[in-house]
């Protein structure tokens, strides 16, 4: 079928025509922020990240009495743990073949803070750790997360772009109805307090860490500007 | 937060009510009429008490999953990953955790339908003593293989239940949590294997604590493979998950003699 094929008459798709090999829509660029091994370092520290908090999670279940938190924090325990596993799937193809090995804090400023996150146990502090994952954590992540999704090549890393977009969707379900429970918690001008203090505690260990990812977690904003004498 | 947190601490609001099993029994709304009498204990929505004992297991279940949710969570805290256990195994019980978020959703929304109130009825705490075990083997062999599986005969004996009172959305959400204990007890079965591949001594042990659980959920013939048992062993949906025939004879035939040890 040389041509122009026809049916009943119906002109059809020259198919030898030339087409470019990326459509006018597809703005793909192929050169990323982030070569191999640093995509691998990242992602080591997203899993250790992800596990903490699913750790932590399924822990506090037995430790809050408010039913509807309970239920909450079992849901979620199971998306971070998912975040994990998807992680350790992606590290093997990025030239880890023992995921454990990368599986790491980025520094001990970030033990720090998973430990101080984690430590709220009494039933009376469900607030503190709500605050500590759904106003601290879970937004540190999304920016990480966002930084290299948008950082990395969607053509050489792609894998890592599309587990960080159904995480990150994950990310945003999880805050919102997070920061609703918080919302829903706080009813006096002392809670507020409350909250406002382990946050602002939290957030000084974070920005000790530089990040769920360590210094340079969601890059550098500022330019070097050599100065005139 | 610690490591190992104990059943008395466990949280909760000021609805909830703690009793031994017991005491939680002696409920004169849910005794089974001629207690002893073998030929009346089934559970039948023609039974006199017939739908305050259905609506006094739902409610039974609704705090089994919150106990079952509790100790999947703490499966995810209490230990060390590599040491103590794969990470493989800490997704898992993440999974369950979700799992029995969702059944703690559907059974508090199927105690409203059937006409019950949160904390009408008792709670104990059996199901998660048997969540605190050090042992990760042992743990996961208690919960996953004898008290998951004990929720699968439960499971089944509701949505019969629900069958014979014209009640399709009973059956229906029993259904679909039935379906989800035969993946938790197969995820029972699956590690036990793999953990104490190697380890006969270890597996001797978690069988053993596994027969202890059985035989706590036993009492009285309160599950078995008669007719007249209140909750039905379930063979086909227990194959599925992992056990042999020789080891849901060996729960029928510690029901029959847990059945015969009761007081008449």
């Amino acid at each position: 079928m040389a041509g122009y094929a026809s049916v009943e008459g119906t002109a059809m798709t020259e198919a030898k025509r030339p087409r470019e090999p990326f459509a006018p829509w597809d703005r793909r660029a192929l050169p990323g922020l982030f070569d191999v091994d640093e995509t691998a370092r990242r992602v080591g520290h997203y899993k250790w990240v992800e596990t903490k908090l699913f750790e932590a999670m399924g822990g506090w279940v037995a430790t809050v009495p408010e039913l509807d938190v309970k239920m909450r924090l079992g849901t979620h325990c199971y998306h971070h743990a998912w975040h994990a596993d998807l992680f350790n799937k992606r590290l093997p193809e990025l030239r880890e073949m023992k995921p454990e090995r990368l599986t790491i804090p980025p520094n001990d400023e970030m033990v720090a803070f998973v430990e101080a996150m984690t430590e709220p146990e009494a039933p009376e502090l469900t607030i503190e750790k709500l605050v500590g994952v759904y106003r601290v954590l879970i937004p540190h992540k999304i920016a990480a997360y966002t930084y290299h999704r948008n950082g990395t090549s969607e053509i050489t890393d792609m894998p890592t772009v599309r587990i960080l977009d159904f995480i990150v969707q994950d990310e945003f379900s999880d805050w919102r109805e997070g920061e609703m429970l918080i919302q829903s918690m706080i009813e006096t001008d002392e809670e507020v307090d409350r909250a406002a203090a382990h946050q602002a505690r939290l957030e000084k260990l974070m920005l000790a860490a530089g990040g769920i990812a360590g210094p340079g977690s969601i890059g550098d904003p500022y330019v070097e500007v050599e100065e005139e004498d | 937060m610690r490591k190992i947190f104990p059943a008395d601490a466990l949280a909760r609001d000021r609805r909830f009510n703690r009793q031994t099993p017991e005491e939680r029994l002696s409920d004169p709304r849910i005794s089974r009429p001629g207690a002893g009498n073998p030929s009346s204990s089934k559970l039948t929505p023609e039974q006199a008490n017939g739908p305050d004992r259905a609506r006094a297991l739902m409610h039974g279940i609704f705090v089994g999953e919150i106990q079952a949710l509790e100790g999947a969570g703490r499966t995810c805290w209490d230990f060390e990953e590599g040491t103590d256990v794969p990470f493989e195994l800490k997704l898992d019980m993440a999974r369950q955790c979700w799992d029995e978020a969702r059944h703690c959703e559907i059974s508090v929304a199927l105690s409203d339908h059937m006409g019950t109130e949160l904390g009408e009825f008792a709670e104990n705490v059996t199901l998660y003593e048997a969540a605190c075990n050090p042992d990760p083997v042992l743990r996961l062999t208690g919960v996953n293989r004898a008290l998951e599986g004990l929720a699968i005969d439960v499971f089944n004996t509701m949505k019969e239940f629900g069958n014979m009172a014209g009640d399709p959305v009973l059956e229906f959400c029993e259904d679909w949590m039935l379906a989800d204990e035969v993946t938790h007890v197969k995820m029972g079965s699956d590690w036990l294997r793999r953990l104490t591949a190697n380890d006969k001594e270890r597996l001797d042990k978690a069988l053993e604590f596994q027969r202890v659980v059985d035989r706590l959920f036993s009492f009285n013939g309160f599950r078995g493979e008669d007719d007249d048992s209140p909750i039905q062993l379930t063979r086909r949906f227990r194959e599925l998950a992992g056990f042999s025939t020789d080891e849901i004879d060996e729960i029928a035939d510690m029901a029959r003699e847990t059945k015969n040890e009761a007081p008449v």
